[in-house]
């Protein structure tokens, strides 16, 4: 200690000459003063469509000679049958394992010879075909794109792999307690609508087979379906155009199968404890349905979402963490899909202290509601979401990421050019009043993953207690 | 390739025809106490990533003082002089950035992402606890803790972890150096006094063994301004001298076996010495490994992971397991990790292997072969280059190892120049089994209680 001492009083001494040399001082006690977040405005967004109904999304972004696309179709597990969740992925999973004309091996070589990637996945409502690859081999990269969403076989010996693979994957998937109570709140809280699911079971991986795989690329991987973004160092419009017009163009339109009807349950305060026999903690997950991004609540309830439980200047992360020492983690999370959304508070608690945890988290939310949020703790909340959206933009990755999922919630690209300026409009009040319809606890769907053994008596304190399995 | 003199600012359109490489704009310069500073100015997105490396890391630990790297890193949060503990995540959080810290074998960063407005507000946080961290008892004795939780969270209830922190280093090097404990002893942690940390940040936390990177939305004058106000006043320490790392000559070749009481799949480790960095040989190996274990066309996955069905997951490269070829350092190896399916034998996994390798030492790659990992290194090290913190990183090696900060404009081209001629010749002179060190991790499940 007293060496610390006397080194910065010899630095604070050395400081002071060199600040006359430069004849400038500086308060080093207090952050300095900074100027306003500047302003950024999205690069230009081009917007156009092919015969066939295709849509094209254009970004220009020279500073690197590569190109990022996305193939984007809404085409998500909301449009799985009923009986076999989980196709949606495993049909994009397995688009690049062979097409009419080319092997995986082929695919493989193929794509590493244009210095990219490319790779399937499918969320609640889209299916999209990720690809990149060094700038000059965007006619390839596209070429090979098409291929693949138009022409993909789903030999049977990929398919079978695939599934021997996927029953590994799930078994890890539900020995994770967050995973069982995500799968558990979302049948919950979605009912019998489309978004009750959000992964396969064993029972519709071993129902997968090739014929379904083909019918739902034929109904769903059509043109008038799909939206091809590229970002990027890209030629000049017109050529970017007739590459896509010579490997889309000729695909038919086809008529799009009924979408299914989204209705869902009403909020209501529900308790579900998920048994996990041996489980040491508790996992609790409070929440119902929310606002889609459309909404005038949206921005208001996200600031509160941050607020509440965004980071580690949330008021859960500081009393249920800090304060109490109840859990590593404390936080809300408010997540929405194109037709819904829905707010969760969630934590991961010693088994000993369920009980006031459960009581903190309830404190929380109502507290949302009690009281408009201090101007001071909605500005730094402001203040770092629209620090978040800058960094997010800096990359071709980054800028299609945002656009990506404009289309997927079938959102315009406007909402990311006034993203800033919402977030900084709302005020105290609106947060409050959406605190009030959204987060108040006592219409609370509420799931715990732990062991029933050992918690069902301190949960049922709180109300009825539903067990599953 | 062309280098940029000074400061030409990168726009869109600034590049040549479709295909020509990046030039990355650089300036360097030292201040008086001997800190370097290399700015890389990007004005395209209003963010700017500020970056400090100290040229210290674990292998520069005395015995009697493993962990010491990593402890200090702990150490760098817990407040200085004007930021009071906490408040440097706290104020990096709350303006949307992202920040963190590492230690490594050779060296230990810290960074900031921030909206550019913020550069002052970087430049402070990192100033303070370079001029003035609160080092004393009650710090010591939490990051202490901190970093044997850390240990037990990260490592060592970790599956491979012990084997490859603990055993790895042990068969690749002798010199105690590199052999020992990267992440340190807890004895050696629990001995650990005020007077050791201090000297440790007085040694090595001075700013003539530090190099600060920023790179992004900056104007140049005002950066070196407020760089000289907050940074130009810390004074310098006598220059730490660098450990002696040789290595004894004569490698030991030999093969160990390590029972992973967490491990489900049986794993093995398979290493070789590795070249001094920037040599042809680097270059070399850079591209073999490129052959063997970059993308879906690699030789591993196509012949071993697909075709043999033995090989489950893997990953390879220069300086493994702590390194990669940015930021390897002699001695250092090239080594695989090699996940496998338990129907098969760790030596028939080796051998497997090693045939691979043999492939190369006797026949040159083709001609289209070498075309395809040509594209996916260039692709790969311009998507390195996209994001300014990854941009940083690259200036900081090349500043504190190299001493030349504009390399990140020429590395590139010297990985492409290699031929199928000295892949087949470095293949030979390094991958050999005389020179091949082996570590068999078994499943070595407890008992069900």
């Amino acid at each position: 200690m007293t060496a610390f001492r006397l080194t910065y009083r010899s630095l604070t001494l050395a400081g002071l000459m060199v600040f006359s040399l430069f004849g400038q001082t500086v308060d080093r006690t207090k952050p300095p003063q900074t100027p306003p977040v500047p302003s950024y405005k999205l690069p230009p967004v081009s917007e156009s469509s092919l015969s066939n109904g295709m849509r094209i999304v254009l970004v220009q972004d020279s500073r690197f000679p590569l190109v990022t696309a996305r193939l984007n179709f809404q085409a998500g597990m909301k449009f799985d049958p009923a009986d076999l969740p989980g196709l949606a992925p495993a049909v994009a999973a397995l688009l690049e394992e062979g097409t009419k004309t080319r092997t995986s091996r082929q695919i493989s070589d193929e794509i590493d010879s244009l210095g990219g990637s490319i790779d399937g996945s499918a969320g609640a409502d889209a299916l999209t075909l990720s690809g990149e690859a060094l700038s000059e081999n965007l006619p390839r990269l596209l070429a090979l794109m098409a291929d693949l969403a138009r022409n993909a076989t789903f030999p049977q010996s990929e398919v079978d792999l695939y599934k021997q693979n996927r029953v590994q994957s799930l078994k890890a998937e539900h020995s994770d307690p967050g995973f069982l109570a995500g799968e558990k709140m979302a049948s919950l809280l979605y009912g019998g609508s489309p978004y009750a699911h959000i992964a396969a079971t064993e029972a519709s991986i071993a129902k997968l087979d090739v014929p379904t795989m083909v019918r739902f690329r034929d109904a769903y991987l059509v043109p008038n379906n799909a939206t091809l973004l590229l970002v990027g160092k890209l030629p000049a419009a017109g050529e970017v155009r007739k590459v896509v017009e010579q490997e889309f163009g000729s695909w038919q339109r086809k008529t799009l199968p009924a979408e299914a009807k989204m209705d869902f349950p009403a909020a209501k305060r529900q308790i579900v404890l998920v048994d996990r026999p041996g489980s040491v903690q508790a996992d609790i997950h409070a929440g119902r349905l929310a606002p889609v991004r459309t909404s005038p609540d949206y921005f208001p309830l996200m600031l509160g979402s941050a607020i509440l439980g965004g980071g580690a200047n949330s008021r859960m992360f500081k009393d249920i963490r800090e304060r109490d020492g109840f859990a590593y983690d404390a936080h809300s999370q408010y997540a929405t899909e194109r037709g819904a959304g829905d707010f969760q508070a969630v934590t991961e608690v010693r088994n000993e202290v369920l009980e006031p945890a459960l009581k903190a988290v309830f404190a929380e939310l109502d507290g949302m509601a009690a009281a408009p949020a201090p101007e001071n703790e909605l500005h730094a909340i402001q203040n770092r979401i629209a620090g978040l959206y800058l960094l997010r933009l800096e990359t071709q990755e980054g800028v299609i990421a945002q656009l990506n999922s404009m289309n997927t919630l079938g959102l315009p690209n406007s909402f990311l050019e006034n993203y800033v300026s919402r977030v900084r409009a709302v005020e105290p009040a609106q947060i409050q009043a959406a605190a009030r319809k959204y987060m108040e606890s006592a219409d609370d769907t509420v799931v715990v993953v732990g062991d029933a053994s050992k918690i069902g008596d301190v949960l049922r304190k709180f109300g009825t207690v539903e067990v599953a399995k | 390739m062309r280098r940029f003199a000074g400061l030409c600012l990168l726009l869109s359109g600034a590049i040549g025809a479709m295909g020509a490489e990046v030039a990355i704009p650089v300036e360097h310069y030292q201040l008086s106490n001997g800190l370097r500073v290399v700015l890389s100015r990007d004005n395209a997105v209003p963010v700017v990533s500020v970056y400090i490396i100290y040229n210290v890391g674990a292998r520069s630990e005395e015995k009697g003082r493993t962990g010491f790297a990593h402890l200090f890193e702990h150490m760098m949060f817990e407040g200085s002089a004007n930021v009071p503990k906490g408040a440097h995540f706290a104020t990096v959080e709350s303006n949307g950035g992202n920040m963190n810290g590492s230690t490594h074998p050779d060296f230990t960063d810290y960074f900031e992402v921030l909206p550019s407005n913020k550069l002052a507000t970087a430049l402070w946080l990192e100033s303070d606890r370079m001029r003035s961290l609160a080092i004393n008892d009650e710090n010591l004795k939490n990051q202490k803790e901190a970093v044997k939780q850390e240990r037990r969270l990260s490592f060592d209830n970790q599956p491979y972890s012990t084997a490859i922190v603990d055993v790895w280093p042990t068969l690749m090097f002798r010199n105690w150096q590199s052999s020992h404990s990267l992440i340190g002893s807890f004895d050696d942690l629990n001995a650990a006094t005020v007077a050791d940390v201090s000297k440790f940040f007085k040694t090595y936390y001075a700013p003539n063994n530090a190099a600060l990177v920023i790179v992004g939305d900056i104007q140049t004058a005002e950066a070196k301004k407020l760089i000289e106000t907050y940074f130009g006043d810390i004074p310098s320490q006598p220059a730490p001298k660098r450990p002696d790392m040789t290595e004894p000559a004569g490698f030991q070749a030999r093969t160990e076996t390590y029972k992973d009481p967490l491990a489900q799949v049986p794993a093995v480790v398979i290493g070789y010495p590795g070249p001094k960095r920037r040599s042809p040989d680097y270059y070399a190996l850079t591209v073999i490994d490129a052959i063997l274990t970059m993308g879906d066309s690699a030789r591993i996955r196509q012949d071993l992971v697909k075709g043999k069905k033995s090989v489950i997951q893997y990953e390879a490269n220069l300086g493994w397991p702590f390194a990669s070829e940015l930021d390897y350092r002699d001695p250092g190896d090239y080594a695989l990790f090699l996940l496998y399916n338990p129907k098969f034998h760790a030596q028939e996994i080796v051998n497997q292997t090693q045939e691979e390798i043999a492939q190369l030492q006797d026949q040159p790659v083709d001609a289209k072969e070498f075309g395809r990992i040509k594209a996916q290194l260039r692709a790969e090290r311009l998507k390195d280059l996209e994001s300014s913190l990854s941009r940083a990183r690259a200036l900081a090696q090349y500043t504190i190892v190299d001493g030349n900060p504009e390399l990140i404009n020429t590395e590139l081209d010297a990985t492409l120049a290699v031929t199928p001629a000295q892949v087949q010749a470095a293949a030979k002179k390094y991958l050999t089994p005389q020179q091949r060190a082996v570590l068999e991790i078994q499943p070595a499940p407890k008992e069900a209680k």
